[in-house]
């Protein structure tokens, strides 16, 4: 098995801590913009790239309630990226020979 | 330091290096832990200190009902400053139960509130049973002995029994059978020991969970 194995939308550094934190969470539960944010030490724009590159990829869903200043994006992590998590954890072992 | 460095590899990565799969492995994991630390309801450090904080509290109810003849139940400095204990213990409980979840939204948040009310319901039960048995006049003994040491134990320790098996939560689950044992075994000891006998329950209870959480996350790291 090569690194060519592993998942390209997980396999960057930002993406990887993204998914992880996010699959720390009980299934089907989401977090905050904002905390994920603090938790990963990335500027706004740097994590809705990387947001929104998973998004697209079904990794994750993000629901923005409320309006104006009171509006809050959750983000979580769907059935679909946690097996991707699962499935990149999995290569990851295989490559290393476990880990 | 080496966060520091950590993320400093990342954006360098991110940006078009290559990220090595050993450095993934050991990023994945580090993130992994630290944000299961970060969600913890009950970290096991608290958790541990909590269960030493409840042995010490019902120890000081015990020493304080120790050698009495007729038995007339703790003296209200001991109760109260049980009762200040606990107010500090709940206050330091709810702080990190707000930094956990904070952000937090979902199924698991809305099944913790639900989760609390049966919890509060069974609570406020044993007291009304305690109640009930001053009413129709039990001795001292009973209604401010074995019943307040006991019931709370059996009652709320089973309630939660029954909401960690239907969350197949078995650390939980196994320390609520503990809280309740202890709960039975106070319940025949007589009014003195019942206290040192419930402290002892709880506290194999709690600290129990607490090694069994924190056994649970080291396992979590290496999966």
């Amino acid at each position: 098995m090569t690194a060519e194995a592993l998942d390209p939308l997980i396999h960057a550094p930002a993406r990887l801590r993204l998914v992880a934190t996010l699959a720390a969470l009980p299934e089907g539960d989401a977090l905050s913009f904002t905390r994920l944010q603090n938790m990963l030490e990335l500027t706004p724009g740097n994590l809705i790239t990387h947001l929104r590159k998973l998004e697209d990829a079904g990794y994750l869903t993000s629901e923005k309630t409320g309006n104006g200043t009171a509006s809050r994006t959750s983000i979580g992590l769907t059935g679909r990226g946690r097996a991707a998590l699962e499935a990149y954890t999995a290569a990851l072992r295989g490559l290393l020979g476990g880990f | 330091m080496n966060d520091t460095r950590d993320l400093e590899q990342a954006a360098t990565a991110d940006n078009g290096g290559a990220l090595d799969p050993r450095e993934a492995a050991r990023l994945l994991e580090q993130t992994s832990r630290e944000a299961r630390r970060q969600f913890a309801l009950n970290p096991p450090l608290l958790t541990a200190l909590m269960g030493v904080v409840i042995l010490v509290a019902y120890g000081a109810l015990w020493l304080s009902v120790l050698g009495q003849h007729p038995y007339t139940g703790p003296n209200l400095g001991v109760i109260a400053l049980v009762y200040a204990t606990v107010a500090v213990t709940i206050a330091v409980s709810v702080k990190v139960y707000q930094r956990a979840t904070a952000g937090v939204s979902g199924p698991s948040a809305r099944q913790r509130t639900v989760e609390g009310v049966p919890i509060l319901v069974s609570y406020v039960g044993s007291a009304v049973i305690q109640g009930a048995l001053k009413y129709y006049g039990a001795s001292d003994a009973i209604v401010y002995g074995v019943i307040p040491a006991a019931l709370p134990l059996i009652i709320v320790g089973t309630t939660v029994a029954g909401i960690s098996a239907s969350k197949a939560d078995w650390p939980q689950f196994g320390a609520a059978l503990a809280v309740v044992t202890g709960g039975v075994a106070a319940a025949f000891v007589g009014p003195i020991g019942a206290w040192l006998v419930a402290g002892i329950g709880l506290f194999v209870g709690v600290a129990g969970y607490a090694a069994a959480t924190a056994w649970q996350g080291r396992a979590a790291g290496r999966g």
